[in-house]
């Protein structure tokens, strides 16, 4: 990388709310994340030395494996295998909500009370690419931008580059990245527009899901799952006129679901004004009663196999579609679309009959 | 009985259009075909037919006493005046300002010995924003883009001329504005002047600011209620100053075409007018103080449209939907100028003849009772001397020697203008309902509506001039080369920054801090309550307390501005 | 074939405004020409310093740095900005610069380290040509 590296990212390691670090699921390493062989010896070493720096919370060198990992070069795979048995210890805390929310601004106030209380923090904050050119105009930051000379403070936008379900592919490599950078939480905002754009679900430990008073139906915005999804909802812009209306709509929706079980968490609804940063030490306080809450249900344990499950399904599902879709423009395939289109076979049985023949070992990279 | 072409006779006509499209122009059609594939208006690109008759005027319900009527009658189309300007010429107004505020000083009293009536006054970057000079973000920006005002010392020294020959003078100063109302305030008590000898007027229109200037500093909300009390106070103790101007102009600097530029400004401007009606007005009694800056662009028969359109629209929603009845609510009162949007840097002697063909179109349009040029040598220069000179000479020029000043509105009655001011009228009515629905400008501006129109006006522009379909000569007319070498840029001595930030400290030293202190907490207190703000910021001005003083306490009761990726309009 | 080795690979451009200068029609209309053109545009916002844009230059790992200035700015804040890039080991990022900017300044600036100088008039797709050539021959 060249150059002085930057001071480790917060200073001083400061003893986590809540006690011990969370340790990685399972304790056992973890076979290497992904990754057949690379042919021709890519140098470990660069790989090694990459992730060393990131260890030691060099912000450029994270920086410069995300960007690695979203370019989907094959040696971010190696430094990232060095990274995944150490990371466990940030609490992953998504921000969600309609456009006009004031996510944004809510996320900048809540990197500065994490801050005072002596928090590292990570933020993604993810928008969508455009389906015409893949470029992306990423302007989240202008509502961060106080906070980007703070060591203690790492910030990455991301574009979505195709993926749908409102997070970035790589989305979830970076957040590896930045817990093994050192940040104790790591922000993930995201635009969530309904019932398909909450990936951030999955991702995160704590979904915060961010409304704001509108003219009485507005509130509505709240489409069902993103509600569900919430485990702390907030009420943000409450100085606007509307916002004791839209505050007993959200607690109308709240309960009329069924009610929780006596231990479950109970989902607290905060009102905020960000830009003023009222409601904000509240907020924090709630999202650490949630942490502390996961741990002590066993709930933790459920949401750390569920985030080491996605990516290893993600790479499953696109390798063998990759495998599968291989050779679609050849003879065989040709062949076979050719009699589905004389009709003298139909498509789902000439579909299984590729699928089977690819994974029974018909080529390979 | 009529004679065939008799324009009481739509079929005659019809039929002798044919006949001319046939006969007479398809041959020459023929011969030489048009310059153009296609032929369109400049800012709303809409289709310019190649002739316009008394049949345009049918198909567009055209009625002379409805849509055009009588000048200084309602609809206004003709002219807010009785007598046009047969009477009274248009006042000459320039705007000025930089440097020093004695170096502004003597360039007023210069400009009042030139004849010129009245000004613009405008501030440095630091000012506007809230910032006094020796703030960080200041540096290399004291005095540049306008007069340094930190406390009220600045404003005594800017104002040191003899304010008798002064009709109208404008400050332009938009989020500090009560602490900038304050200090003139002060000031001119201090010289002894009568406030009501003459016109100050002020902006005060920061909505604007969050759409596309990016000088505001505090959330639109606490924006606008400033702005409220502002014009509240001024018209309960200076009720012949005029506290809110709609300087549209600048949503046309931002590449507004005419009909954004009339429903967005038309839409920020209700929003005011319904804030200050809440405070227990009248509309005859609050509309009056209402008046708007616009700018005009090279399109001649847009730009004539477009200002006879806008007395139109501002009469009929005083009528209908404010429920005015007096005659000073339903006239328009407005200061045109030639934009500065199509001034190039290249070439800049052919700005003249752009400003000449500018002016024409406001002195034909109907530019108001002021009217400014902007500087040939303006884009991104302060005005020379010679400058102004030019700029003063253009206005008398058409004033005096065109004869387009000696009849109202003569180009009433043009198949092609009438067309053009009904179009647009329709248009802007359409948009104003449109924006209604979003609830209103404060709403737009919130999910950044406006923003987001602007930047794809400004792309298309952009694409436009980089293509050549839009055509502006000495720069895409010719091979492009750099232009480096013809730029010059005004700078500011080094060191008269440095004088300015010592003068601050001299005047911080001379002070009673504890005094200070105390009416600082004043206005902390009535930024938290809804009390009017300008008499405790004119307590704590006339203490000399610093505009970047009093705005740091109004930033922390309000919070600072960020707009957000929605409403960055980036 | 690795599929997840498809490259994607996106330029991306930081746009930064320093100082008070607050006209972001240069970068709007520039922001759209180079997103239209399949770059990823990190766009800070207003009032920026240059500590603030070497900062956000290096934890967003961009390409490019595009700095705008139409007053006065760019000579007391462009260098630096190129300055504290260079002593945090991130100059190869590639720094440019748009806005209103006289002959003297420009060559100044290009002396202390911006690749290239912008000014207003330029077509947009100019500068995307630019910035494609530069990222290929890298």
């Amino acid at each position: 990388m060249g150059g002085e590296p930057l001071a480790r990212v917060g200073g001083e390691p400061l003893a986590p709310v809540g006690g011990e670090p969370l340790a990685p699921v399972g304790g056992e390493p973890l076979a290497p994340v992904g990754g057949e062989p690379l042919a021709g010896a890519a140098p470990g070493q660069a790989a090694r030395e990459l992730a060393e720096r990131v260890l030691a919370g060099h912000a450029a060198s994270a920086a410069r494996l995300i960007r690695m990992v979203e370019d989907g070069r094959p040696e971010a795979r190696e430094a990232l295998r060095e990274l995944y048995p150490k990371i466990g210890r940030a609490h992953v805390v998504g921000v969600t909500g309609p456009p006009g929310a004031g996510k944004s601004t809510l996320v900048s106030a809540l990197i500065a009370e994490l801050r005072r209380r002596g928090r590292r923090i990570g933020v993604l904050a993810v928008d969508p690419s455009s389906p015409f050119s893949g470029g992306a105009i990423l302007g989240d930051r202008v509502r961060m931008q106080r906070h980007s000379t703070d060591p203690g403070v790492f910030i990455r936008s991301m574009a979505t580059r195709g993926a749908s379900g409102g997070l970035a592919r790589a989305s979830w490599e970076a957040e590896l990245v930045l817990d093994a950078m050192g940040c104790d939480v790591v922000l993930v905002e995201t635009v969530g527009v309904g019932q398909v754009e909450i990936d951030v679900v999955d991702l995160a430990h704590s979904t915060v899901v961010v409304c704001l008073p509108g003219a009485g139906d507005d509130v509505q915005a709240i489409k069902a799952g993103l509600l569900e999804a919430a485990d702390l909802l907030v009420l943000n812009k409450a100085d606007l006129p509307g916002a004791d209306d839209a505050e007993r709509w959200l607690h109308v929706l709240l309960h009329s679901a069924k009610a929780p079980a006596p231990d479950a968490w109970d989902l607290p609804l905060l009102r905020t004004v960000a830009s003023r940063e009222e409601g904000i030490p509240p907020l924090v306080d709630a999202l650490e009663r949630h942490r502390a809450y996961l741990e002590r249900s066993g709930e933790l344990a459920r949401i750390e196999a569920r985030r080491a499950r996605r990516p290893f399904v993600e790479r499953v599902r696109e390798r063998l579609v990759a495998r599968a879709l291989e050779g679609l423009e050849g003879p065989e395939a040709l062949r076979l679309l050719a009699e589905v289109e004389r009709r003298s076979l139909d498509p789902y049985t000439a579909a299984d009959r590729w699928v089977e023949a690819r994974l029974a070992g018909g080529g390979g990279p | 009985m009529s004679q065939p072409g008799d324009p009481r006779d739509p079929e005659a006509l019809r039929k002798g259009l044919e006949e001319w499209e046939r006969q007479t122009l398809a041959p020459a059609l023929e011969r030489e075909g048009e310059r153009l594939p296609a032929f369109e208006t400049q800012a709303l690109h809409w289709p310019v037919e190649r002739l316009y008759t008394p049949l345009d005027l049918e198909a567009a319900g055209f009625d002379y006493l409805k849509d055009v009527g009588f000048p200084g009658q309602f609809p206004y189309t003709r002219g807010t005046r009785p007598n046009g300007y047969r009477s009274q010429l248009w006042a000459m107004k320039q705007v000025t300002g930089f440097g020093t505020p004695e170096e502004w000083a003597k360039r007023a009293q210069y400009m009042l010995d030139q004849g010129l009536s009245g000004f613009f006054i405008e501030y440095d970057l630091p000012t506007t924003n809230g910032f006094d000079s020796d703030h960080p973000l200041a540096a290399g920006e004291v005095g540049r883009a306008g007069v340094a005002v930190d406390t009220l010392a600045d404003m005594e020294a800017a104002l040191d001329f003899d304010f008798s020959k002064l009709r109208h003078l404008t400050s332009v100063c938009n989020g500090p504005q009560p602490v900038n109302l304050a200090m003139i305030i002060a000031a001119l008590e201090k010289k002894g002047v009568d406030p009501a000898s003459f016109t100050l007027q002020m902006p005060n229109a920061i909505l604007i600011e969050y759409t596309c200037v990016g000088r505001y500093i505090f959330p639109p909300e606490h924006g606008l209620r400033i702005s409220t009390d502002v014009i509240e106070y001024t018209i309960r103790n200076h009720p012949n100053w005029v506290p809110i101007s709609v300087i549209s102009a600048q949503l046309y600097a931002a590449r507004a075409n005419p009909v954004q530029e009339l429903a967005f400004g038309f839409s920020i401007a209700m929003q005011y007018l319904d804030a200050v009606l809440a405070r227990g007005f009248t509309i005859d009694e609050v509309a009056p103080y209402f008046s708007f800056v616009t700018g005009v662009d090279m399109d001649f028969f847009e730009a004539v449209g477009k200002l006879r359109a806008y007395r139109k629209v501002w009469a009929r929603l005083m009528k209908d939907r404010y429920g005015a009845k007096t005659r000073e609510a339903l006239e328009l009162r407005i200061t045109a100028s030639p934009g500065t949007m199509s001034l190039t840097l290249q070439q800049p002697l052919n700005n003249i003849t752009r400003l000449a063909i500018q002016m024409l179109a406001c002195a034909l349009g109907g530019g108001g009772y002021t009217m400014t040029t902007p500087l040939h040598d303006e884009a991104h220069a302060l005005p020379s001397d010679e400058a102004i000179a030019v700029g003063a000479g253009v206005q008398k020029i058409v004033a005096h020697e065109s004869g387009v000043a000696d009849t109202i509105d003569p180009l009433a009655g043009s198949y092609y203008v009438e067309v053009m001011t009904k179009r647009i009228e329709d248009a802007v009515f359409a948009e104003i309902e449109k924006i209604d629905r979003m609830g209103g400008a404060l709403a737009a501006i919130r999910t950044g509506y406006f923003q987001r129109e602007l930047a794809r006006e400004q792309c298309e522009r952009n694409r436009a001039l980089d293509t050549g379909k839009r055509k502006l000569v000495g720069v895409n007319d010719v091979e492009r080369r750099s232009d480096e070498e013809s730029l010059e840029i005004f700078r500011v001595d080094p060191e008269s920054e440095r004088r300015q930030i010592e003068r601050l400290r001299a005047v911080k030293a001379r002070r009673d801090e504890a005094k200070v202190a105390e009416a600082l907490e004043r206005v902390r207190e009535a930024a938290e309550g809804d009390e009017n703000l300008v008499p405790p910021i004119l307590e704590a001005v006339k203490l000399y307390a610093s505009q970047g003083e009093i705005c740091d306490v109004l930033r922390e009761a309000f919070g600072t501005y960020m707009p957000d990726s929605l409403t960055t309009g980036v | 074939m690795n599929a997840a080795a498809v490259s994607e690979r996106p330029i991306r451009v930081l746009l930064a405004k320093l100082g008070l200068d607050a006209h972001t029609i240069g970068v709007t209309v520039i922001a759209r020409a180079l997103r239209d053109a399949g770059m990823e545009v990190i766009y800070s916002g207003l009032k920026q310093t240059p500590e603030m844009v070497a900062a956000t230059a290096i934890q967003e790992d961009v390409d490019v740095v595009g700095l705008s200035s139409l007053s006065a700015a760019h000579m007391q804040h462009f260098p630096r900005v190129v300055e504290l890039l260079r002593e945090q080991g991130a100059d190869d990022k590639l720094v440019i610069a748009g806005g209103v900017i006289p002959a003297e300044d420009a060559q100044r600036l290009r002396d202390a380290g911006v690749a290239a100088i912008f000014t207003m008039g330029t077509s947009t797709d100019e500068i995307v040509a630019f910035l494609r050539q530069w990222a290929a021959s890298r």
